[in-house]
């Protein structure tokens, strides 16, 4: 059972996004998506969550195709956290959780009681009675962070539970970046399958079972942190020169521009 | 800012809705005190021979019960689609007309006065519509038809494009409305005019029927889609990841909405804003929880309308305003309130 990706391709509008991309997203492993912009991250990840249909090969969630699965039971074993939210509505955030229990029949009672755990879960629980859009960026996401949590919050009938995170840290501080990681390593140990889309090579690296290195819509390398991470690899992609160190303390690759 | 219990707000509205019908059936021209109102009631449901011949039984069972209804249900009409509308369009400033159907609708009257002439105007009725009404509906429904085709790809229905669409149909709706106000006459110029400032004083038992269908229907079908239009407020694709059919909701939304805004056009002309300000109103009171808003603004609007139509009756007695007019006089600054906090950045 995972989330797996089989020869996918996509073009839109006469503009090659994604070509043959095999992927396999396993329960409890976290794989991390790296690459410069425009490389395919954002639409690879649109693909795996069904917005997008892939021109050519397919997606399968627990050994189904996505397309075969009800919205309702897909979205109880699949969510998605995007980039930016266009929420404008002044929902409070507690509210805003609340509609990661849309897809399911669990009760008030038990819904109201996964919103607090999942509030508390990414520090805001101090949160739960604000108005949504008077909260700071960071804010903001925490809230869906801890909407997309408490979607897929308890292990269900549907199967194995997955999590695709579009740049979850990029407007946090220090803090709430540690906080992110340490919570999708928590799902993870859960059992949750997580594909994050990051920027930062060091983030992804401490925290990565399985890393994706992508360019021009193409998977470059994949492999470990350590078998990723080189100079070689890094030049290649980026077009910058780095330095790989180890971190001293967990034993990580450590890139150095 | 917030809030009321959104259970107290139904419960307060509930419970001003009937008195308020009560001082409708009581003013107009002829004064009819709560007594009068009261027995008159009485002696109808009793069936006595009596009851229809007094003068004021017949005003209230011919003229107001019918009107008063009628308000109510254009009212719950106007604001409920108000409500969907700018879940849809994720815009607390949008309202029904964003989707063509009351400019498609203004543009069907003014071809049915001007091309009907004067013969089809008196004797043309169709289960107590107007041929008039039957060429708004029709209008409505088509621009509505329209801007959805217009919108809708083999990717789905873009709410963006439909928005375009929206403004681009408008306006030819507009144009077609220009072109047939300048070839009209003298007195289909009134005609024209009158019915677009909307007034429900050609309310009758057939009409009610027809606007009590409309609503029965959009309140059996919408409320269920409460989750849905939450979870629309996220954007489209998050609406997809909540597990909801996200084309399959929008095409039973913009379907309601057409059927119900084309049929209260069609028996009461466009009352302006009532779309807009009451599902606001309500936003602002008990917060953007559609499983509440649809019930509330629904019920504010019944009121807000059986109060502008009562008051219509009796500013300038004995002639009478349309209704219309008193919404957007009262709208209007509301309104513009509403855009000056929004540059203030305190609006959504």
């Amino acid at each position: 059972m995972s989330l797996s990706a089989r020869n996918l391709s996509l073009t839109l509008s006469n503009t090659p996004l994604l070509g043959a991309i095999d992927l396999d997203i396993q329960p409890g492993r976290i794989t991390t998506v790296l690459g410069p912009n425009g490389a395919g991250k954002t639409s690879l990840l649109r693909v795996l969550g069904g917005e997008l249909q892939p021109d050519t090969g397919n997606v399968s969630l627990n050994g189904r195709k996505l397309t075969e699965w009800s919205p309702r039971q897909r979205a109880r074993i699949l969510a998605v956290l995007p980039q930016h939210s266009l929420l404008n509505f002044p929902f409070t955030a507690a509210e805003v959780v609340m509609l990661g229990r849309t897809p399911h029949d669990s009760g008030l009672e038990h819904d109201r009681e996964i919103v607090t755990q999942a509030l508390k879960a990414v520090d805001g629980d101090y949160l739960a009675e604000r108005i949504y859009t008077q909260l700071s960026g960071g804010e903001k996401q925490r809230v869906h962070l801890a909407r997309v949590l408490a979607q897929i919050w308890a292990p269900c009938l549907e199967g194995e539970r997955f999590l695709l995170l579009d740049e979850p840290t990029s407007s946090f501080d220090l803090a709430h970046q540690q906080l992110t990681l340490d919570v999708v390593r928590n799902l993870a140990l859960q059992g949750v399958g997580v594909l994050m889309v990051i920027h930062d090579l060091n983030l992804a690296a401490r925290c990565a079972h399985q890393m994706i290195l992508m360019q021009c819509g193409k998977i470059v390398v994949a492999g470990s942190p350590v078998e990723v991470l080189n100079q070689d690899t890094i030049a290649r992609v980026f077009q910058v020169t780095a330095t790989i160190g180890t971190h001293p303390v967990n034993g990580t690759p450590l890139v150095i521009t | 800012m917030r809030w009321l219990p959104p259970t107290r707000l139904l419960v307060i509205m509930g419970s001003v809705l009937l008195p308020l019908m009560l001082l409708g059936l009581m003013m107009g021209p002829v004064w009819i005190a709560p007594a009068g109102v009261l027995r008159a009631l009485a002696d109808h449901f009793n069936a006595s021979a009596t009851a229809a011949s007094s003068q004021e039984g017949l005003i209230l069972f011919a003229i107001r019960l019918p009107r008063v209804i009628l308000a109510g249900l254009v009212g719950v009409s106007l604001a409920v689609c108000g409500t969907v509308m700018q879940g849809l369009f994720r815009n607390p400033l949008a309202d029904p007309s964003l989707i063509g159907v009351s400019s498609g609708a203004s543009a069907g009257a003014s071809v049915m006065i001007v091309l009907g002439g004067g013969a089809l105007l008196q004797g043309g009725q169709a289960v107590g519509l107007s041929v008039i009404a039957l060429g708004a509906f029709t209008g409505g429904l088509l621009a509505v038809a329209l801007v959805y085709r217009l919108a809708t790809s083999a990717t789905g229905t873009s709410v963006a494009t439909m928005l375009l669409a929206g403004i681009a149909i408008s306006a030819l709706a507009g144009a077609l409305n220009s072109l047939f106000t300048f070839m009209a006459d003298d007195a289909m110029l009134r005609r024209i005019s009158l019915w677009q400032m909307g007034s429900l004083d050609a309310a009758n038992w057939p009409r009610v029927w027809i606007a009590g269908l409309a609503v029965a229907i959009l309140m059996t079908l919408l409320p269920r889609e409460g989750p849905a239009l939450n979870a629309f407020l996220l954007g489209e694709s998050e609406a997809r990841h909540l597990g909801i059919a996200v084309d399959a909701v929008k095409r039973k939304l913009i379907l309601l909405t057409a059927m119900a805004i084309g049929v209260s056009v069609a028996v009461a002309g466009t009352i302006s804003f009532v779309g807009l300000i009451v599902p606001h109103i309500v936003r602002l009171l008990i917060g953007p929880d559609h499983r509440y808003l649809i019930p509330a603004s629904a019920m504010a609007g019944a009121i807000l309308l059986i109060l502008a139509d009562a008051a219509a009756r009796v500013v300038v007695a004995p002639a009478e305003l349309p209704a219309g007019i008193l919404t957007a006089l009262l709208g209007t600054p509301f309104f513009f309130s509403l855009l000056a906090r929004g540059r203030r950045g305190e609006v959504g």
